[in-house]
């Protein structure tokens, strides 16, 4: 607690702070601190994602660029109606490579493709390639096919097939 | 919901047999089924039928519908129009794989019937991505599909309501009012 103090005293100063403690601090009327927005949803980056939002690396600008957009609305920024809007655009003009991607990709290496993808979208993903992964074993007729667990194949413990043979 | 948990409802459909055996009609809770006569034929359903057929007591008949003439019409029909055409049977990708699985011996032209129920299918499949696209693009609020089958929806299932949901969220963030926790 004593360290908080501390900190508290240097004002006018710029300094770093977890999202969730400058959520915390932050107020309104007594204007404790003021917050600046990430580069990622200022004014020019915000034309790019207005004119192609397939081409940018999402998960180099910020993993967690849906989210963290989201958080940065609850320090009424003037520019908050945009960066909802355009939050929500991307969103929106992302979905069709999102799903496409996640509903073709059967038993393929996926790593190319959840690259450029932030966490948000990284989830949407494997929501899809789970559907279709169980509707693909499902035609094999592999849904039905009991496997021995991976933890007790390891066991190395003797097996009464080879006591047996 | 799992693939298998769709196929266990597919069973319930009604397929017809010709026992080779003789038995009563018998009682079940779900129905009555029989009497069974040997060269008569019969309506069960698909459970029935296939464990029937395994212990080489019957002979299944295909539905009507699985007829190379016939799923070409309904491929052609799918390809042509942008809207999901009704087709025969609510489980047809289902019955399709059991009854050709475990009965192709009596089902004329069996390759060509896979083929052309899988080609149906995919023709379904891009045409629901493709109004799922619409959908979000647009932001709805509400969509009506008609005629699409339970594997069909079962499938996107999760990947739609997700991204669905996520969306919802999204959107609330463009009222002016205090954002919640996302």
């Amino acid at each position: 607690m004593l360290s908080m103090l501390v900190l508290c005293k240097l004002q006018g100063s710029k300094m770093e702070m977890p999202l969730w403690l400058a959520k915390g601090l932050y107020e309104k009327k007594r204007r404790v601190l003021s917050v600046e927005l990430p580069k990622v949803y200022r004014g020019g980056w915000r034309t790019v994602f207005g004119a192609d939002p397939t081409v940018v690396d999402l998960h180099k600008m910020g993993p967690y660029y849906y989210g963290l957009g989201s958080q940065m609305l609850h320090f009424d920024s003037p520019e908050n109606p945009e960066i909802a809007q355009i939050v929500l655009q991307t969103f929106i003009g992302r979905f069709r490579r999102t799903m496409d991607s996640s509903q073709n990709a059967y038993n393929e290496d996926t790593s190319a493709l959840v690259e450029r993808l932030d966490c948000l979208e990284r989830s949407l993903f494997k929501a899809g390639q789970s559907g279709l992964n169980g509707f693909q074993q499902w035609e094999k007729g592999r849904s039905s096919h009991l496997t021995a667990s991976s933890l007790v194949i390891n066991y190395r413990k003797r097996k009464i097939t080879d006591l047996q043979a | 919901m799992d693939a298998a948990e769709v196929e266990f409802l597919a069973e319930k459909e009604i397929v017809e047999i010709i026992p080779n055996f003789s038995l009563d009609k018998i009682y079940l809770i779900g129905g009555d089924l029989g009497p069974f006569n040997p060269g008569l034929p019969v309506e069960v359903p698909v459970w029935l039928a296939l464990n029937l057929k395994q212990r080489h007591k019957c002979r299944i008949i295909p539905p009507e519908w699985m007829d190379t003439e016939k799923l070409e019409e309904i491929r052609e029909q799918e390809r042509k129009l942008d809207t999901f055409t009704p087709i025969p049977s609510p489980y047809y990708m289902e019955l399709t794989k059991l009854l050709l699985n475990h009965a192709a011996d009596n089902i004329p032209k069996a390759d060509d019937i896979r083929t052309l129920v899988k080609d149906i299918w995919d023709t379904r499949m891009a045409k629901l991505r493709l109004s799922a696209d619409s959908f979000i693009s647009q932001q709805e609020a509400h969509a009506q599909l008609d005629n699409l089958t339970l594997m069909e929806i079962n499938t996107t299932r999760s990947f739609l309501l997700n991204s669905l949901n996520y969306m919802y969220k999204l959107r609330k963030n463009l009222q002016p009012t205090r954002t919640h926790d996302y």
